[in-house]
């Protein structure tokens, strides 16, 4: 992890208590954050939590319905985009055209000159996107979006369905950015990568239910484990209770709870269970948060 | 199967767009067309010139409805009225000459009903006068009927140019409505927004290659009527082009219009092809717009198609200046920058919202702002 240094004084991006609404459908509900200099921002959450919407907003593609987005002091703008990459979950290239047709197209579109492609990129510059590997076109559109030197970077899910390889490749990248300054925003499911973030947002219902360091966020929180022949009398009898049951194939795991309200509210089920304690994972955690 | 079928019955209902088409456009299409289906020319504009102008006009009768009666008239205002499409016929009586009646022949139905009416009312002279015309011809010992710009009435000569017209029309807007729709549909029309460019940079760069492409397709399709149909390229050609390049940009934009408000790129064919076939059957390519109800009349004069044929028909077979059809110049153009410039609001409203100082409160972020509030702490237990 990088360790926050002086540079992360400097503010790049600010949200204030932005709400976006669709029709009676609340997606983002008052959030705000910063994006500083040089620091990796991670935001959590479910499908539908808010992300996407939050991401849009950000960059100036969705209006906000009422809050302030601001991006390098001003609100976002022909301008800022050119201060911006961009990687979207669908990544946004070109399937019918080339590698190398691509990059050239990103280049022109930012004004900057056709980047040195990484090797592995450079050896399937001439094939169609279409036809190169998932890894390979994330790896591209990384390459792409940081063409042109932005100063804030937002990755949506930036290496969902990669190889842990082009995984750890792309992080290598994002760490890069991160020392030569440029805030990054990115979204992921994964908590190896959550790990590898100065600070975490959990989002969830359009909320911020969550925000810190990984280690004030998860390190201390324990999940108790439910081993049962009755499991899903169990989950049921968990669930009831309001508490942030999830399922590790037929193990009933609760986060953020003591073994004894466990056992007493199992008994009160009349389940009889085994039960452990441990580390809680991400998603536990995201569970938890949502279901509070 | 009978799964099946109650599936599809379910999407279909859920699908607004397709059962607005199944149910209300057959009614629409039916009384449209119903309307706009007529051969049946019932007046024809008909100017008359000549010292003998005033007799010749009183006698004239239905269909012929006289416009301008200018005894000072010669021939040549005769053939400038109709090269100008200010008549369908213009007659030219003087005395001691027989009168001419010059009918305008890319105007096909009007022209074959002018000549229809001009022959009856010839044989009826004749036999009033005890000579009749056994010749089958036009010319009789009545008015002498001579057919300028389309001599034989060929119908190729008249559908070529409008062909044209539809052809690109078809080609232009169904391209067009596909292009900004398939960004939109792969994901990359965010890339695109999140690029310093400006709505208008977008679409211009999505039609410029469409634009050079149809235009050449413009070329070949012209070329090819000429040569395989002889039909004649009488006027200038430049001016031909200005038409051409105008009508491809309204086509062209109504291509994007489309693009900008649908979802997939089955939505932008069904609007592109409820746009398109309109001009089909209420442009006057095929039913004379004179012969429509005003009821209908009006959507024609709101296609773009209908000023296109006016301007290919005018400069191919009648050699009309520009000066004589700078309306439909001017309403093409109007209507290029119409369309363009709602699909540019859209493109712009749907992708790069714009956010107004005023809501903008913060001006400056400061760069030793405070770092965030530390971990929001949250109980390790419920």
């Amino acid at each position: 992890m990088i360790t926050p240094g002086p540079q992360h004084t400097s503010v790049v991006a600010r949200v204030q208590s932005v709400t976006r609404r669709f029709g009676d459908h609340v997606a983002v509900d008052r959030v705000s954050l910063q994006l500083r200099r040089g620091q990796i921002v991670g935001l959590l959450g479910s499908n539908g939590a808010g992300k996407t919407t939050f991401i849009r907003m950000l960059l100036g593609l969705l209006r906000p319905s009422s809050g302030v987005v601001s991006l390098f002091g001003d609100p976002p703008s022909r301008n800022t985009r050119t201060r911006l990459g961009y990687v979207p979950q669908g990544l946004g290239l070109y399937g019918d055209l080339t590698v190398a047709e691509n990059v050239e197209f990103i280049a022109a579109a930012f004004g900057v000159e056709v980047p040195v492609l990484p090797h592995q990129l450079d050896l399937v510059k001439d094939r169609l996107v279409a036809d190169i590997g998932l890894g390979r076109q994330r790896e591209l559109a990384f390459t792409a979006a940081i063409a042109h030197d932005p100063e804030l970077l937002v990755l949506d899910e930036p290496t969902s369905g990669a190889d842990p390889l082009t995984r750890a490749r792309l992080w290598d990248t994002v760490h890069e950015q991160a020392e030569r300054g440029v805030a990054v925003l990115v979204t992921t499911h994964y908590m190896q990568e959550a790990q590898q973030c100065d600070r975490l947002s959990i989002m969830a219902s359009g909320r911020i239910v969550a925000e810190g360091t990984y280690r004030s966020i998860v390190g201390h929180t324990t999940a108790v484990g439910v081993q049962s022949e009755h499991w899903a009398d169990a989950f049921n009898a968990l669930s009831s209770a309001g508490l942030a049951v999830t399922l590790d194939g037929r193990r009933v795991r609760v986060a953020g709870t003591t073994p004894d309200e466990i056992r007493s509210t199992l008994e009160a089920a009349g389940v009889s269970a085994e039960i452990s304690v441990g580390p809680a994972t991400l998603d536990e955690i995201m569970t938890m948060v949502g279901t509070t | 199967m009978l799964a099946m079928i109650r599936k599809e019955f379910r999407e279909l209902r859920r699908d607004r767009r397709t059962m607005a088409m199944l149910i209300a456009l057959p009614i629409v299409l039916l009384v449209v067309f119903g309307y706009a289906a007529n051969f049946n020319v019932s007046s024809i504009r008909t100017n008359v010139y000549g010292d003998q102008a005033d007799a010749v006009a009183s006698l004239l009768q239905s269909p012929f409805d006289s416009e301008t009666v200018d005894p000072s008239g010669t021939t040549t205002d005769a053939e400038d009225a109709l090269r100008d499409n200010e008549a369908d016929v213009a007659i030219v009586a003087n005395p001691g000459q027989q009168p001419v009646a010059y009918v305008d022949g890319s105007e096909l139905f009007v022209a074959q009903t002018a000549v229809g009416a001009l022959t009856a009312a010839n044989a009826k002279i004749d036999a009033a006068a005890g000579t009749p015309d056994t010749s089958g011809s036009a010319q009789t010992s009545g008015i002498e009927v001579e057919v300028l710009y389309n001599p034989d009435l060929e119908t190729s000569w008249v559908m070529v140019p409008a062909l044209v017209g539809l052809i690109l029309a078809f080609i232009g807007t169904i391209i067009t409505s596909l292009g900004l729709v398939r960004e939109r549909q792969e994901g990359t029309l965010e890339q695109l927004a999140v690029m310093p460019f400006r709505p208008s940079d977008v679409i211009a760069g999505k039609i410029t290659p469409y634009f050079v492409v149809a235009s050449l397709d413009m070329i070949v399709v012209t070329v090819l009527g000429i040569v395989l149909f002889g039909v004649p390229f009488n006027g200038n050609v430049a001016v031909f082009a200005l038409g051409a390049v105008i009508f491809l940009l309204v086509v062209l934009g109504i291509g994007v219009l489309i693009s900008t408000m649908s979802q997939n790129q089955g939505q932008a064919i069904q609007m592109a092809l409820m746009l398109l076939l309109p001009q089909i059957l209420l442009s006057g390519m095929i039913f004379p717009l004179s012969s429509m109800p005003w009821g209908v009349r009006w959507i024609g004069y709101l296609l773009p198609l209908t000023y296109f044929i006016s301007i290919s028909q005018g400069i191919m077979l009648r050699a009309a200046p520009l000066s004589s059809l700078w309306p439909s110049f001017v309403i093409l153009g109007v209507m290029a920058v119409a369309v363009f410039g709602a699909a540019i609001l859209r493109f712009r409203r749907d992708l790069a919202p714009s956010v107004s100082r005023d809501e903008h409160a913060t001006s400056e972020t400061p760069d030793d702002d405070p770092p965030p509030e530390p971990a929001t702490p949250f109980a390790a237990g419920r």
